[in-house]
């Protein structure tokens, strides 16, 4: 294999910025299918991004947990893992919000349409962490082992 | 991290440059200077390199006082 043109330090530098642009990419893509929904394109516009940024979110959440890392300052327990749920239930809630403004809809009806995607979200969010957690721990318990 | 003053002066002491310790040892002349200026913690293969090419040891040049360290960290 052919000697890098790069020393240690450069290599640093490069992954940094390789870290950074891959977070760049996953907000812009979140924000573009984001934006995309709230200007009524349809679904099958936003399909590219959505696989894509899945892809990303997949690769990200599985070589974490192949490595046995969790977060830096997060904890992957229930408390952390429900708040964090909250937040996204939370987030979706408003989006739908914005997204049906200025709809004729009932005030009850629209209420229901903002609750219901954000409780959801606020299940399947937790659910996902859930599952998350228990196959970290137990990864860092044979890493550990090792 | 605080300057590594070991390592500039030992470089002094030969009469070399950044750029020519960079060299004996194949890194950049700016990780050379980051080392010095205390901004980059090198591994200890490149610790080891800067070594043998100012004939020096690695507490002579990387030995860091418990004190230090707990300051910076």
């Amino acid at each position: 294999m052919k000697k890098s043109n790069l020393d240690e330090m450069q290599e640093l530098a490069l992954l940094k910025i390789a870290r950074n642009g891959c977070w760049f990419a996953f907000w812009g893509l979140l924000a573009a299918m984001g934006i995309q929904m709230l200007l009524g394109f349809p679904g099958k516009a936003i399909l590219g991004e959505w696989i894509i940024f899945m892809a990303l979110g997949v690769y990200l959440v599985a070589a974490c947990l192949h490595q046995g890392i969790w977060d830096r300052r997060l904890k992957a327990n229930s408390k952390t893992n429900l708040a964090v749920s909250a937040v996204a239930g939370v987030a979706m809630s408003i989006f739908f919000a914005v997204l049906f403004r200025g709809s004729a809809l009932e005030p009850l009806n629209y209420l229901l349409i903002c609750v219901i995607p954000g409780l959801a979200v606020f299940i399947l969010c937790f659910a996902a962490l859930t599952i998350c957690s228990v196959l970290y721990k137990k990864r860092r318990e044979k890493l550990d082992r090792e | 991290m605080g300057k590594n003053l070991a390592v500039k002066a030992a470089r002094a002491a030969r009469d070399m440059t950044q750029k020519q310790l960079a060299d004996a040892v194949g890194v950049s002349r700016q990780t050379i200077n980051a080392i010095e200026q205390g901004e980059y913690n090198p591994t200890i293969r490149l610790c080891r390199s800067i070594c043998r090419a100012l004939g020096k040891t690695l507490d002579e040049l990387f030995w860091e006082d418990e004190e230090n360290e707990e300051i910076k960290s």
